[in-house]
């Protein structure tokens, strides 16, 4: 098929979860998909606003795009599930690009707003594919490959995660490796995506995990439905999908199930340092845990070596932990 | 039974005038102090929104004090204000306070009547008929209050750039507002609500001044709260600035029961509105009013902006970033003043003289 243009997608936020859809969507309407590149030094940072790290990193990706583009593709991420909603910074980040950019780069901003319930979804891709210039039977036949290759990709996401470099999760050519070595410590690693896989946010944490014999297991591991159950009992709904997801996973795994649970934050993270208060008192309330909590907070001036110590010193509290625990089932034989 | 509830401006003056009509035990938290703040950044962490952190540290105070049952405003999505009470609760527990906690509805909905049904069972229980039946005469009192209180507030921000003894009509204020919080009828509070206009009205004015025109903008307990703002509408205003903002108890109240066809609440969505050229949609909170506000106070012709937001608000730090290239399109001063728990006082008070006077040399130069 010949190439319409060029569409743009900042290597930013909701990146780390939706890529596979937003690339195949494009594609299949005969769009070549360019993404930005790793920002690696943090002199390029662009400081438009005073923001979080994710979102001063979304203003500098889309910087370096634009030029390089015919479009940018910055959804409103108002809501991505049927009840709860997305931090209020995202609703305002395609204006906030815009002003960035001197209102000179194309932006498509569609409303992404699940809680609108049945198509939505379906309903803000057509209007996309209509400013792209598409037909609505174009736009919905590449709606359903997206999904079919998003729930594809899903598939083999933590396999993903543990088997390919950080850097190539998301290069939907190269294929996942088979199974090797099974990793001797098992540990929960819970943020927003763009925390977990943003190499430029986390300096390839997860390498370094790798590295010290960790399986990863992602926030997003558990389905919505365990995540209900651990957050259901709560005085009042926190209404953050991204929210509900940490709270949840880090009270199911902070009772079981794994040797260790890493939570990454974003300093100046909104959603991030609230529910962070309410799960430290919460767990002291209770009694507390056994399984061992790392916080590990980012921003532009994080240095790979104090994570480096950091992450050595945990998995030193892991192992010891875990060699207790074997020689006192061993010794119960 | 002693219930409580958190400072915001002159709020206490409002839920006192309740408690005490409807003959309720209360505690009026201590005024906000280093103190309060002191102890709400103890149980909290850095990047929680100053707010939080204050109402947190009155909650403390009050509950050492005696109290056993807060009240707080509730609120919803999507910023943090919504779930305070949330993590304020576990907090509490977690450092061994008992408390009985009620939230009121931010809107008038079916099930938050139902769900405060729920909640007030048991304090019903406590309660004694005269008070439940007093209770809507307690009511209507306390808004009588706040309304005159407001309007004791608006008249201070328009003298106090022409007073001539400097500190003067913030004396004046204070004395006036204590009247409005004494009175027990409305035959009292009438008679002190004029009281208070004319001992303000009356003071040695220089009306020769031409004031500049500030609009504060922002988040609202930032805006409201001369504690959380260490007084930055006080100090303009003895700068020689006439202030006004739209952010008043009332005008949230109103909102919250959907009486936007009143005048002051349309004015909000007028700003709204204006927000639309810089914002595609509604971020949550005053972050698109603030921008709206600080366009068409441009248009009215005011000399500048102040916009007041607690460190790391969500809503508002889209806000900041686009309201400075509000600024420079329509060509107006803004000035942002990022609040936390740092003793910053000084810092504001230099920063705001350094501002008129930036306004000055406009004027000059026009």
């Amino acid at each position: 098929m010949e190439e319409k243009g060029r569409l743009g997608i900042p290597r930013a936020l909701m990146f780390y979860r939706y890529f596979p859809f937003w690339r195949t969507f494009f594609e299949k309407l005969g769009w070549r998909v360019v993404v930005s590149d790793r920002i690696r030094q943090k002199e390029k940072i662009v400081f438009f606003e005073d923001s979080c790290l994710p979102m001063k990193l979304l203003v500098t990706h889309a910087m370096q795009l634009k030029e390089r583009v015919d479009h940018l593709f910055i959804p409103r991420l108002v809501s991505i599930h049927r009840t709860y909603i997305m931090c209020p910074k995202f609703r305002g980040a395609p204006d906030i690009v815009r002003l960035a950019t001197e209102r000179k780069a194309s932006i498509i901003d569609e409303t992404i707003d699940l809680r609108k319930g049945g198509s939505s979804l379906l309903q803000s891709f057509l209007k996309i594919g209509e400013k792209i210039g598409a037909t609505r039977q174009e736009s919905k036949n590449a709606f359903q490959e997206a999904e079919h290759s998003f729930s594809k990709f899903q598939k083999e996401w933590i396999d993903r995660i543990n088997r390919l470099p950080t850097g190539q999760l998301f290069e939907m050519d190269i294929a996942t490796p088979p199974a090797g070595r099974k990793a001797p410590l098992r540990v929960a690693f819970i943020g927003h995506p763009y925390n977990l896989f943003d190499i430029d946010i986390n300096k390839d944490l997860l390498a370094l995990a790798k590295s010290l014999g960790m399986e990863i297991i992602p926030s997003d591991f558990l389905s919505g439905k365990e995540i209900d159950r651990e957050v259901s009992d709560l005085s009042k709904e926190i209404y953050w999908s991204s929210g509900r997801e940490i709270v949840g996973s880090l009270f199911h795994f902070l009772s079981g199930g794994v040797d260790g649970v890493v939570f990454l934050t974003s300093f100046k993270c909104g959603i991030d340092a609230l529910l962070q208060e309410f799960i430290k008192r919460r767990l002291k309330v209770r009694g507390g845990s056994s399984i061992p909590l790392l916080v590990l907070s980012f921003d532009e001036h994080t240095g790979r070596e104090g994570l480096t110590t950091r992450l050595e010193a945990f998995q030193d509290v892991m192992e010891q932990r875990k060699g207790i625990s074997n020689v006192k089932a061993q010794s119960s034989n | 039974m002693k219930v409580t509830f958190p400072h915001l401006g002159s709020m206490h003056i409002f839920c006192k005038a309740i408690a005490e009509t409807a003959g309720i035990p209360y505690i009026v938290p201590p005024e906000t102090s280093r103190k309060t703040l002191t102890l709400g950044v103890l149980h909290s962490n850095e990047s929680i929104c100053l707010p939080f952190k204050v109402i947190l540290g009155n909650f403390i105070e009050a509950l050492q004090m005696g109290a056993d049952t807060i009240v707080m405003v509730g609120s919803g999505p999507p910023c943090r204000l919504g779930l305070y009470d949330l993590v304020q609760k576990v907090i509490l527990e977690d450092m061994g306070l008992h408390y009985r906690w009620l939230t009121i509805p931010p809107r008038l909905t079916w099930q938050a009547v139902w769900k405060n049904h729920e909640e007030t069972k048991e304090l019903r229980k406590e309660l004694s008929a005269r008070n439940i039946l007093l209770f809507p005469y307690g009511l209507w009192m306390g808004w009588k209050k706040m309304m005159a209180c407001e309007t004791l507030e608006r008249l201070a921000m328009n003298v106090r750039p022409m007073e001539i003894k400097k500190g003067e009509t913030q004396k004046r204020l204070k004395k006036a507002l204590s009247w409005v919080d004494e009175a027990k009828t409305p035959k009292i509070l009438e008679e002190a609500a004029r009281k208070g206009k004319t001992f303000l009205q009356e003071m040695e004015q220089d009306r020769s001044r031409i004031p500049f025109k500030v609009a504060m903008v922002g988040e609202l307990y930032t805006v409201m709260d001369p504690h959380i703002n260490r007084g930055v509408e006080q100090k303009l205003g003895e700068l020689g600035v006439e202030v006004t903002r739209t952010s008043w108890f009332s005008t949230h109240i109103l909102r919250s029961l959907r009486k936007n066809k009143a005048d002051r609440a349309s004015e909000r969505v007028r700003f709204f509105e204006a927000s639309k050229a810089y914002l595609g949609y509604d971020v949550g909170a005053e972050c698109n009013v603030s921008i709206g506000e600080a366009i068409l106070r441009s248009k009215e012709g005011y000399d500048g902006v102040v916009h007041l937001m607690p460190f790391a608000c969500m809503p508002e730090t889209t806000a900041s970033g686009i309201l400075t290239k509000v600024g420079k399109d329509w060509d107006i001063p803004i000035l942002t003043l990022i609040l936390d728990e740092q003793e910053i006082e000084g810092r504001i008070q230099t920063l705001l003289e350094a501002f008129v006077e930036m306004l000055e040399w406009k004027r000059r130069a026009a």
